[in-house]
């Protein structure tokens, strides 16, 4: 950490933020329920030090009915991501029907697994399909596939094991579960210094997809955190300057 | 810089991925359709980089000889969207390590009538990039007849960047209104892409940031936009030492674009005698002259040979 | 080291009315020692069209023959010359397709276009081009360079005065730089006419 901040002193140095892969430390959540699944994830994009976007989707659409939660290397989840999303469509065309969560998670492995030596990326499939119902798959950096009930991934996981373990049910509905996925990716964002920005969540099932957004004015605080202001410049208008010097 | 110390050894790596023996039993991820393999023929060759100077420059750097810098854009290069469609913005400044080797060069580059790209980081390549993928785009529009599209372009792009992970080093900001309204993309080097509605890059990309986040809206008229992309450019041409001398302004609606090249100029040069050097003729020493005229293609021989 | 540093080199071109200047340092090194003061660093492409090569010399020949032979070609497949403009983008693409293995040469291309207005243009090792209206510089004294052409240029200059304006840079330029030097090559165009001149200068 601290080389990075000492180029980002150096004058000379004029490169800081072009050089250094765009990569996504996140926290991405996998999560079934009785009827469906809820994927979640912050929007938080950097590179280096830099936030080089504080509103980005990690969420990507697959098929009408399957999406994926990308962490690691930017360039890499998006270019097995629009691979996927190539091969599924053509599969779809081919099968007349919609393709079920196990071929999508499937063809993400084989890209994740075929090319492991060139590719830094960790992914959640998440769908519903008719005959299996909610789906989640966890990829992995070396491209191992895992089904199961709920997965988490990013740099903001970490944060998430005991929580997870203590707090997820089977069987939570779907406003349980999707309260439950925004308040782990809160949690993630108020200790994981590469994630934040804002929660955005998408549930999936049988009556399909609803995607959700929330602000950071509307997530709950943890830590003694400041409440979030849209712009410093509010603060500083205000008439107690106390925000800025604490 | 940095982005030309690459050791020897990601050197063959850069060469065996080019060679097409890294493809996988499904799909490579690299891109097939164009032909990047290499042809030491002169002429002939289809495109694509020649490996061939690889092993000898190595061999220099591993006898102790630094490698070259190549001309960069520290650049400040910025893009919003506003009410009716995109305005880009750069500055104009050229460097080589420490020195400005041009003061109005030019950062937003054509990639189709209603797109326009901004590029930082090495100047050939962005240049180059922009140029392939423009050409690419005028061959598709003459064999579907449609306007080019703003996905088409940031798909070619990204593509291709991803596909020498990283070497071509490139940042852009892509900006452009088609059928399906206006578009502004951000592109890194290493191929990853970003939508959004208002875009920095390039080293001065945290000062321009600062200036969007502060005053950027929803909604801005095309007179509110100029301004503030024209208020962002100026934040890193005085802020960051990468980028400076002018503002290139590039506003695209539909139907219609307008580059306004220099749109400020807020460096003039100040310094210039009023009389300038003048020198008398004949005051510097010669040793030989020949002179040849054109036309007549005659040769008349004048002073003395010293030399030879 | 740097390559560029291994052989030493100066070269500027400059833009006058209706012409331009090109000029060279002549001397060839190997880094300190000095092995010949009469190299040839500006190339003859056709009658108004020159290119002057700096860096390392073993590329700078290898490069040169190489435009020389796709001149060739482009004047047996076009019947005529070839224009600046069109040979700046030729050079470049040349140099960007050693973009991971570069030539270490930088050129500095100076040519009349069509009607006679004149052209140049100069890049890096691997084509990324610079256009200028007034003047480009090139070679291990280029930093010199840009000084002295930067306060010595005038626009619309006459081809005298543009030769003492571009030999004067020169020779100033060259002074402050011990790897380039022992003399100078100048190249004047006009559209009726080509001086080539050798300077005299410095011998340490």
């Amino acid at each position: 950490m601290s080389s990075h901040f000492s180029q980002l002193c150096s004058p000379s140095d004029m490169d800081l933020n072009l050089n250094a892969p765009h990569s996504m430390g996140t926290t991405i959540i996998g999560v079934t329920y009785d009827g469906g699944v809820v994927l979640g994830a912050d929007s938080r994009t950097s590179t280096g030090l830099y936030v080089a976007n504080r509103a980005s989707d990690k969420i990507t659409e697959l098929t009408d009915n399957v999406y994926l939660c990308r962490s690691g290397s930017a360039a890499d989840s998006q270019t097995v991501s629009d691979y996927v999303r190539h091969f599924l469509d053509q599969h779809i065309i081919q099968l007349g029907q919609p393709a079920t969560v196990k071929v999508a998670a499937n063809l993400v492995r084989l890209l994740s697994y075929n090319n492991k030596n060139m590719l830094e990326t960790g992914l959640i499939v998440g769908g519903w399909d008719k005959h299996e119902g909610g789906q989640i798959f966890a990829v992995p950096l070396g491209g191992t596939i895992l089904q199961q009930p709920f997965a988490i991934g990013g740099s903001g996981s970490s944060y998430l094991y005991g929580f997870f373990d203590q707090a997820w049910k089977e069987g939570m509905t779907k406003d349980e579960a999707e309260k439950f996925v925004v308040k782990a990716v809160s949690l993630a964002m108020a200790r994981d210094g590469a994630s934040g920005g804002v929660v955005r969540t998408v549930i999936i099932n049988s009556e399909g997809v609803t995607r959700n957004f929330y602000p950071p004015e509307d997530l709950p605080l943890w830590l003694e955190e400041l409440e979030p202001v849209n712009s410093y410049l509010d603060v500083l208008a205000s008439s107690s300057p106390e925000p800025m010097s604490s | 810089m940095r982005s030309c110390s690459i050791p020897c050894r990601s050197r063959e790596q850069i060469a065996s991925v080019s060679e097409t023996s890294r493809t996988s039993n499904l799909v490579s991820l690299r891109r097939t359709n164009l032909a990047f393999g290499m042809d030491p023929s002169a002429i002939d060759a289809k495109g694509g980089f020649s490996f061939d100077l690889c092993r000898r420059n190595a061999m220099l750097m591993e006898k102790g000889v630094q490698p070259p810098s190549f001309r960069k854009t520290g650049t400040t290069i910025v893009g919003l969207i506003f009410k009716d469609g995109v305005i880009l913005g750069a500055d104009t400044r050229a460097t080589e390590g420490p020195i400005v080797c041009d003061k109005n060069c030019e950062k937003i580059h054509y990639m189709a009538p209603n797109i326009y790209c901004c590029g930082a980081g090495t100047a050939a390549d962005t240049e180059a990039v922009t140029e392939m993928v423009s050409s690419q785009l005028q061959l598709h529009r003459y064999a579907t007849g449609r306007e080019s599209l703003v996905v088409t372009a940031l798909t070619m792009l990204k593509s291709h960047l991803f596909s020498y992970q990283g070497h071509v080093s490139a940042a852009l900001v892509l900006g452009g209104v088609d059928v399906t309204g206006p578009h502004l993309h951000t592109i890194y080097p290493h191929g990853s892409t970003d939508t959004l509605p208002f875009a920095t890059m390039g080293s001065g990309s945290l000062a321009a940031m600062a200036v969007f986040e502060a005053k950027y809206r929803e909604g801005l008229t095309r007179e509110e936009g100029i301004n503030l992309v024209t208020e962002a450019v100026c934040s890193g041409i005085f802020n960051d030492l990468g980028s400076g001398s002018n503002v290139d302004v590039c506003v695209i609606t539909k139907g219609h674009k307008e580059y306004l090249r220099n749109h400020r100029m807020p460096n003039p040069r100040t310094y210039v005698s009023s009389k300038g050097f003048s020198f008398a003729k004949g005051q510097t020493e010669i040793l030989s002259s020949k002179v040849t005229l054109l036309k007549e293609r005659v040769v008349a021989i004048e002073g003395d040979e010293m030399e030879e | 080291m740097s390559i560029f540093e291994y052989n030493g080199s100066a070269v500027v071109a400059m833009v006058g009315k209706n012409c331009f200047a090109l000029a060279s340092d002549r001397r060839l090194g190997v880094q300190l020692q000095t092995l010949a003061t009469d190299f040839q660093k500006i190339y003859k492409i056709h009658d108004k069209l020159y290119v002057g090569l700096s860096g390392l010399a073993t590329d700078a020949q290898t490069l040169y023959q190489r435009l020389v032979f796709r001149h060739k070609l482009y004047q047996l497949r076009e019947e005529r010359g070839i224009k600046p403009e069109t040979f700046a983008s030729l050079v470049s693409a040349l140099l960007y397709e050693k973009r991971f293995g570069p030539y270490f040469c930088q050129p500095v291309i100076a040519g009349l276009g069509e009607d006679d207005k004149p052209f140049i243009c100069t890049m890096d090792s691997i084509g990324a081009k610079e256009l200028a209206k007034d003047f480009v510089v090139a070679g291990t004294a280029s930093e010199s360079l840009y000084g002295a052409c930067e306060s010595m240029y005038k626009p619309d200059m006459e081809p005298e005065e543009l030769f003492e304006t571009v030999s004067q840079a020169l020779l100033a330029s060259v002074d402050r730089d011990c790897l380039s030097g022992w003399g100078g090559h100048v190249f004047i165009v006009t559209p009726s006419q080509v001086i080539e001149r050798t300077l005299k200068a410095r011998m340490d």
